[in-house]
């Protein structure tokens, strides 16, 4: 399964996405609520965000996925509030004890999948620079998650993203 | 000088960037110092006067390498403010995370760098701190003592720099004691609070 995670207009959404089966996609319904840093999906509901608004299991859907694909506006060399904040929701997909990779702390994985992250940052106005961080949040979120590295494109409307997501 | 220091932990109380905070207050004591709390995605009503200010301080916590959704929406948000504002303020930050390597908070430095560059305010410099999940448990330890020492390091630089308006290479410090013990006792730190929740220790390895 191919996880696409993105904070595109349903207009934009209808002509980018490719429409084969095998693809779970997450959306931005307005409705989504921030992480507020209580750790309830590490410590009180393991595995699990406490709070109930339709974007708590994204981590369980993580778990099943071969692929994360992330679209989404650029801001300053990350992602946009709506997919960061699908991603600082689910955490618990890694468990809250330690290890050593690369030489680093990191979390331990609650699963064995390790998916392959993909990113799609699109802007206008996009810097060099913004570009340089995002390629290297990328490689950090890629290692954070025990996952593998995919592409990272850039480009400056959404649209142009059709090809390469076919 | 007018400074801000913004708390902008979704957390209301008990957080680390509380505690750096309160301790960068007392390093600030001698400049007027103006507290703001960036809890929520939307914004303050009072934020009208950061344009005003000579210095803007955040401390924030790193979520997944970097700045934690809530506080993307607010900086948003004042990116047109500060593009009209004659006399851009100074920005620094403070990003504290739960691994031991302060270094691990660089790409949110480089966001909060790129983002006053979008905003035409003026980058200073950045902190970061490992080992964030102590803080909150060592708030009461005097500055610079015991596990506190490469942290009030760390700050007491910072400090001098904001006082100054001064630029310089971002810092990053790791706690003053072994990696290893860091690792141990949150882990039986994360083992007390599940089991508060009247969870076992098997209850946090649970697969949905």
């Amino acid at each position: 399964m191919k996880l696409i995670i993105h904070d595109l207009t349903p207009e934009q959404a209808e002509t980018i996405l490719p429409k084969q089966s095998g693809i779970r996609v997450i959306s931005d319904n307005g409705k989504i609520r921030h992480c507020v840093g209580c750790f309830g999906c590490w410590v009180k509901t393991p595995g699990q965000c406490v709070i109930h608004d339709g974007y708590e299991t994204v981590s369980a859907l993580l778990a099943q996925c071969e692929e994360l694909i992330l679209i989404s506006r650029c801001f300053y060399g990350g992602f946009s509030p709506f997919v960061k904040n699908v991603v600082d929701r689910n955490i618990s997909y890694s468990l809250p004890d330690f290890t050593i990779r690369n030489g680093e702390m990191h979390h331990k994985g609650r699963y064995d999948n390790r998916f392959k992250l993909s990113v799609c940052f699109y802007g206008e106005n996009m810097t060099e620079t913004e570009r340089q961080t995002a390629r290297e949040m990328v490689q950090a979120n890629t290692v954070n998650l025990n996952g593998t590295a995919g592409e990272v494109h850039f480009a400056e409307r959404a649209e142009d993203f059709k090809g390469v997501l076919s | 000088m007018k400074i801000a220091l913004i708390n902008a932990s979704p957390k209301l109380k008990d957080s680390a960037s509380g505690v750096i905070l309160e301790e960068l207050k007392g390093l600030l004591a001698e400049h007027a110092v103006t507290e703001y709390g960036f809890h929520t995605p939307a914004l303050p009503e009072n934020t009208e006067e950061l344009a005003n200010q000579d210095a803007l301080v955040f401390a924030f916590p790193l979520y997944v390498d970097g700045i934690p959704s809530h506080l993307l929406n607010c900086m948003a948000g004042l990116e047109e403010s500060f593009r009209k504002s004659e006399h851009p303020p100074t920005v620094y930050a403070v990003v504290n995370c739960g691994f031991y390597e302060g270094l691990q908070n660089r790409h949110a430095l480089h966001m909060m760098r790129n983002w006053c560059e979008k905003s035409g305010l003026v980058w200073g410099r950045g902190v970061g701190l490992g080992g964030g999940g102590m803080l909150p448990g060592i708030a009461n330890v005097p500055a610079g003592k015991g596990p506190k020492k490469n942290f009030s390091a760390a700050l007491k630089q910072l400090a001098e720099s904001v006082g100054t308006l001064s630029g310089g290479e971002d810092l990053f410090t790791s706690p003053n004691y072994p990696r290893i013990a860091y690792k141990t006792a949150a882990e039986i730190g994360w083992r007390q609070q599940a089991k508060a929740n009247g969870l076992a220790t098997k209850d946090l390895f649970q697969k949905r």
